[in-house]
This record gives C-alpha cells, sequence and structure tokens, in this order.
C-alpha cells in the first residue's frame, strides 16, 4: 500500500498542496483529475520522491521499484530505441549485458515497438515515444507506475488506443497505476477510483469509484460510464 | 559534391580574382597592390618559411585550444552545480569576452615573456569565453524530465551528453579564434625574432616590404583558421548526425 498522510507543500510563498491523504491499495489504478494548479503533479512528485513535503510523509513498502513516466516522453535523443529501452536498467544496476537486451527486447514487443530498434527518438510519433516510454518503465517490473499526462500530447485516436494498452498492461502487469490527467473519460476508462482536486491551495475534494470490469471500446458508449463521467465533470465545474 | 553545389562560390572567386588582377595591372606598384599571380609565386617559392610558420601557429593555436576546452568545459561544469559559484563567476567569464585582446596581449607578454608561452595564453583567452558559454547553457537547459528521471533512478551521469550540442557549437566559434589568438600573440612577440609563426612572418616580411608574401602569409593563416573551423565541425555533425536536430537535412 501506498500511503499519503498530511502532506502540504509550500513552494515559497505558493501554497501548491494542503493536508492531503489518500491511501492507494496495491494493484489499485487510481486517477488524479484536476483543472491545473491543483497541486496534481507535485503531489504525484511528492509520492515518487522527486519532491520533499514541507509537511506530512508518504509510505511506501521498503525496496518497492517505483517508475515515472512524464509527459514528453522523456527519452535520451543521443540514443536508439533499443538503448533507450535499456537506460533505466543501467541506471538501477544488478542487470547483467544480456539481460538487459533480453528485457528490452520483450518490452519493446508488448508495446509493438519491434522492428523499431534501431530508429531514434526523432523518428518516432507522438504515440510510439508514449510506447517507449511505457517499455522503458514496464522492464523494470515496477511496483508501481506514476503516469503524469502521459496522452496529453498525442491525438484523440491514438490516445483512446493507448488507454485500452495501458489497462491490458496494468492488468498484465498487476502494477499499482497512479495516473495525473486531466481529462476526465480518461480517467474514469482506467481506474478504480478517481480523486478529485481542487485548486489554490491544493486539496482532494471528491473520491469516485469505478465499478467496471471490463474496459474496451465499448464501454465509452456505457451508460453508466458516461453517468460516472457527467458526475466528475460536475464537481470540477463547481470549483473553477 | 555537386557541381551545382560548388558552382556559385567557384565563380564567386573567379570574378574577385579577375578583379584583383585587374586593379593590380591597373596600378602597376607590387608594394602596394601585388596581383594574385605574384602572390601565388610568393607562396611557392617561400613555401619552406610559410609552411614553418604554418607549424609553429598551428601548435600555438592547438595548445591554445586544447588548454580552453579544459578550462571552459571544467569551469562551466563547475558553476552549472551551484547558483552561487555561477553568479559569483559568470560575470567575470563575460570579461574575457570584453577585454580588448589586442589592447591586453602587451602585458601578457611583459607578465610571460616573448616566447610561445605568451602566444598560447593570447590564445586561450580569446577562445575561452565560446566554450564556457555554450557548455554552461548547455548543461543548464537539460530537461527538467530527464533530470527527475535520473534522479528517480538515483543517478547524476545524464547531463554531459545532452549538453554536447552546444558543447560542440562553442567549439566551432572558438577553433577559428585560437588561430586569430595565436596570430595576435605573435604579432607583439614577433617584432625582434626571425623564423617564428605566421604572424611573425607577417611582421618580418612587412619590415622588408615583401608585400606579396604578406598577402600570401595573410591568405596561408585565413585557410588554416577556415580548416581547423571545418575540421571540428565534421567531427561534431559526426557526433551528432544520429540524433540531434542541427545535424539532419544537411
Amino acid at each position: 500500500m501506498i500511503s499519503v498522510s498530511g502532506v502540504t507543500k509550500h513552494f515559497d510563498e505558493v501554497h501548491a498542496l494542503d493536508h492531503s491523504d489518500l491511501d492507494i491499495a496495491t494493484g489499485e489504478f487510481v486517477t488524479i483529475v484536476g483543472p491545473s494548479g491543483c497541486g496534481k503533479s507535485t503531489l504525484l512528485r511528492i509520492i515518487a520522491g522527486l519532491i520533499n513535503p514541507t509537511e506530512g510523509s508518504v509510505n511506501k513498502p521498503d525496496d518497492s521499484m517505483g517508475a515515472f513516466v512524464f509527459q514528453d516522453a522523456a527519452l535520451l535523443p543521443w540514443r536508439n530505441v533499443q538503448k533507450n529501452a535499456e537506460l533505466l536498467m543501467e541506471l538501477e544496476d544488478g542487470f547483467s549485458k544480456h539481460e538487459r537486451v533480453s528485457r528490452a527486447c520483450s518490452a519493446l514487443q508488448q508495446v509493438g515497438l519491434e522492428g523499431f530498434e534501431e530508429s531514434y527518438p526523432h523518428q518516432l510519433s507522438g504515440g510510439m515515444k508514449m510506447r517507449l516510454s511505457l517499455a522503458r518503465s514496464l522492464v523494470l517490473n515496477p511496483d508501481y507506475l506514476l503516469l503524469d499526462e502521459p496522452l496529453s500530447a498525442v491525438d484523440e485516436l491514438t490516445r483512446e488506443l493507448l488507454q485500452e494498452e495501458i489497462h491490458t498492461l496494468w492488468k498484465k502487469e498487476k502494477f499499482t497505476a497512479i495516473l495525473v490527467t486531466h481529462n476526465v473519460s480518461e480517467a474514469v476508462f482506467l481506474s478504480n477510483r478517481v480523486i478529485v482536486m481542487s485548486p489554490r491551495p491544493g486539496h482532494i475534494i471528491h473520491m469516485v469509484d469505478v465499478p467496471f470490469k471490463k474496459r474496451d471500446q465499448t464501454l465509452r458508449s456505457n451508460p453508466k460510464f458516461t453517468k460516472i463521467v457527467n458526475e466528475i465533470s460536475g464537481k470540477l465545474r463547481t470549483w473553477k | 559534391m555537386e557541381i551545382k553545389n560548388i558552382a556559385p562560390p567557384l565563380l564567386v572567386l573567379m570574378l574577385f580574382l579577375a578583379i584583383w588582377s585587374f586593379a593590380a595591372h591597373l596600378y602597376d606598384m607590387v608594394f602596394l597592390l601585388p596581383g594574385p599571380m605574384t602572390v601565388a609565386l610568393a607562396f611557392v617559392s617561400d613555401f619552406e618559411i610559410i609552411l614553418e610558420g604554418v607549424t609553429i601557429t598551428l601548435r600555438e593555436a592547438l595548445t591554445g585550444y586544447i588548454l580552453a576546452i579544459i578550462i571552459g568545459i571544467t569551469s562551466a561544469a563547475i558553476m552549472s552545480q551551484s547558483k552561487i559559484l555561477e553568479r559569483s563567476f559568470y560575470p567575470y567569464a563575460i570579461l574575457l569576452q570584453t577585454v580588448p585582446v589586442v589592447a591586453v596581449a602587451p602585458l601578457i607578454v611583459l607578465w610571460f615573456g616573448f616566447d610561445e608561452k605568451s602566444v598560447i595564453i593570447i590564445s586561450l583567452i580569446i577562445s575561452l569565453f565560446p566554450i564556457i558559454n555554450n557548455t554552461l547553457l548547455g548543461l543548464k537547459s537539460t530537461s527538467n524530465n530527464l533530470v527527475e528521471l535520473f534522479q528517480m533512478h538515483n543517478s547524476s551521469k545524464l547531463r554531459l551528453p545532452a549538453a554536447i550540442p552546444n558543447i560542440i557549437a562553442g567549439l566551432r566559434i572558438s577553433a577559428g579564434l585560437s588561430i586569430i589568438g595565436a596570430i595576435v600573440g605573435e604579432f607583439i612577440i614577433g617584432s625582434g625574432s626571425e623564423g617564428g609563426g605566421l604572424g611573425v612572418q607577417v611582421i618580418y616580411a612587412q619590415g622588408n616590404l615583401e608585400t606579396p608574401l604578406v598577402m600570401a602569409l595573410i591568405l596561408t593563416a585565413t585557410f588554416m583558421g577556415f580548416a581547423f573551423f571545418m575540421t571540428v565541425s565534421t567531427i561534431g555533425h559526426q557526433l551528432l548526425k544520429h540524433w540531434h536536430e542541427s545535424a539532419q537535412n544537411e
């Protein structure tokens, strides 16, 4: 379980995050939605350990391995696809050369990038970059995956496809996932639970459980799905 | 390279040589304006002197350049690690760029002696700032997400490769400058001595009113700087061609 308790964050004068509490069960898919400036990215970075909270704490199981998927994919432009997929294993040590290559290959296959091993990031489309970024994280078999608006830069069709792929990967790899997005339908499609935040200062105002078992293209036109999306959008609108 | 790429600059060169030839013929005073053929003859007949000058100047410039690379990249790396260090030292790095080197050169010669050491130092001073400035820019403009990615996995190995395109830009500018620096240095130390670098030879030939040789030496120095610049550019291009926008579509 990942447990956030009483986390507050001040950046100089700005009060970015106020007394936030959140428990995330192992294997759960939780999405944080909210308008720009509500502190959702800050909360994600505090969970990742990239930023220290001003007050409060985040508890994660000892020795749990995390990976972070960034909005712009954050690939190394001077490395080809294969070498980018091997990057985190080099940084973390403890992976033999042979293991790095084989893990990277199977992860690339999983995200449909086989055949592009020798390409460089600038030759890839936005969707392919994000696939590579996912593959790069998956090779570590992470216990938890943190995703910071990973699909905000791709076109609508690719976004829906990637949502389905992320769902499939999550089902298969059974990592805990925490996603930050401002796309409500994406949040509902992917998660077990949606956390709604409001700005100035950022804090959690609402939580919605999403009960659906089967997540595929048909879910998007399901009236229950639309109802939950509308409920969350309503909550967001009252606070804007 | 294709003909259509070479033809336009070649045509400009021919035109220039023709006008020069014509003007020299009209003027008819070799010590004021020797024609291109006279300069070419001087180049051939004094080839040994010129070659010796090239060797010495190149040695001095290369030494200054390599020192500038070592000092420049190191100090930029240090400055990039701390805001306070950057704020304390960067203004003085700018002064390196704005100091009138030609005026300071005699002082340097006074302090370090009438020999190659002074020339190397002058070449170093003139080539240092572009390297510091571009390296620092490159180190500081590494994408935040990449920095965080490496931080997440406990590594700080990232920044230097990310800065390579900027470092190469600095190295290219400084390549030509290092030769100018060496020649400025030679001008100051040169007046007394014989058999020195290109700058020394220019002073010497000027004293003897050997204008064709002066022009041959100047052209040699110019092409030397150009060749040095092109060499560094080519190496840089090879390093970047797979991944950096600046090396694409060329």
